[in-house]
């Protein structure tokens, strides 16, 4: 799952994931999607850029 | 002092604050992060948790959701009821979801209807067929300098207010090309930067070093009374209560101060 705060500075970014997935994986510019949330520093934007989705790996073991 | 608003939102906020020392500054940014009191969750009474997180993983984000804060709720420590637990310093809530479902913040049952998680689509957990998740959760009040689920200021900073003196230019433009704010433009056959361009300064000196002339023609200083404030809130208050909350948490500081002082 994505983390809930950006692990920097504290901010709240799993508030934008569903839509930042939703808009990336329709083929939009993913900067542009982050611009457009609110997310202007990098310690926020990597937080959603660089992460996986384990949940689907992880279940079937549970 | 003197405060000049530049931008105010429901979240975020920036403005300048001069006639200070950095004392003052540091001071407003550290009660910020650390000394506003703040609701998050501290306990959990978990009846069923079958979906893929540990008990501690799900405790943890259901921390870090912030909850907007009702100026009613106090510390337990500073409660009449010392710490026993009563209305004014706990709040109960209640999580209840049966999968396949993702859970969101939103679901987070509050026995108050004054407080609610500040956000309502903050993913906890994706439940598949069969999982469930049953839990009773307690909130106190607490502090950003014990836990960052306390913590209600983001990304609190301030820079001094720059001053970029430019002086016998010969308008080159090395410095144009080197400034990564892009805020140096030609006007009169010299650099300039205007007035509003100024405050966006990073102070980091590269225009001085790409200039050719010696001694560099433009020169960074910056006003050490004055500095640009920017801070952002985690949706517990809103960016105006929470400067003036971390406002009332130094006079109260200062109170105390005094009154010991007084004692001796
Ligand atoms: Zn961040
Ligand atoms: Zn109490």
């Amino acid at each position: 799952m994505i983390p809930v705060r950006c692990f920097s500075c504290g901010k709240v970014v799993a508030a934008g994931w569903e839509e930042f997935k939703k808009r990336t994986e329709a083929g939009e510019d993913k900067g542009a999607v982050l611009d457009d949330l609110g997310i202007t520093r990098y310690c926020c934007r990597r937080m959603l850029l660089s992460h996986i989705e384990m949940i689907d790996v992880i279940s079937p073991y549970q | 002092m003197e405060i000049d608003i530049i931008e105010l939102s429901e979240r975020s906020a920036k403005f300048i604050l001069s006639d200070v020392d950095t004392s003052v500054a540091n001071g407003i940014r550290r009660a910020m992060i650390a000394d506003v009191p703040n609701l998050a969750i501290e306990w959990l009474e978990l009846y069923d948790n079958t979906s893929v997180l540990y008990d501690e993983q799900l405790g943890l984000r259901l921390a870090l959701v912030p909850l907007t804060m009702h100026p009613d709720y106090v510390p337990e420590s500073e409660c009449t009821c010392n710490g026993e637990g009563c209305p004014s310093c706990t709040l109960n809530l209640r999580l209840d979801a049966k999968g396949p479902k993702t859970v969101y913040s939103g679901d987070i049952f509050s026995s108050d209807p004054n407080v609610r998680p500040a956000d309502d689509n903050i993913p906890i957990v994706e439940l598949k067929e069969g999982q469930n998740i049953m839990l009773g959760a307690i909130a106190h009040v607490g502090y950003g300098r014990d836990h960052v689920r306390w913590q209600a200021g983001v990304a609190c900073g301030y820079k001094n207010m720059p001053d970029v003196i430019i002086e016998n230019c010969d308008g080159c433009g090395h410095c144009i090309d080197e400034c990564p704010r892009h805020i140096i433009e030609i006007k009169n056959d010299e650099a300039y930067i205007s007035p509003e361009n100024m405050i966006k300064c990073s102070l980091c000196r590269l225009c001085e070093r790409a200039c050719s002339l010696k001694p560099p023609a433009i020169q960074v200083s910056y006003d050490p009374r004055s500095f640009v404030f920017t801070y952002e809130s985690d949706g517990s208050y809103s960016a105006k209560d929470l400067v003036l909350k971390a406002a009332d948490v130094i006079e109260n500081r200062a109170g105390k101060m005094a009154e010991i002082l007084d004692k001796i």
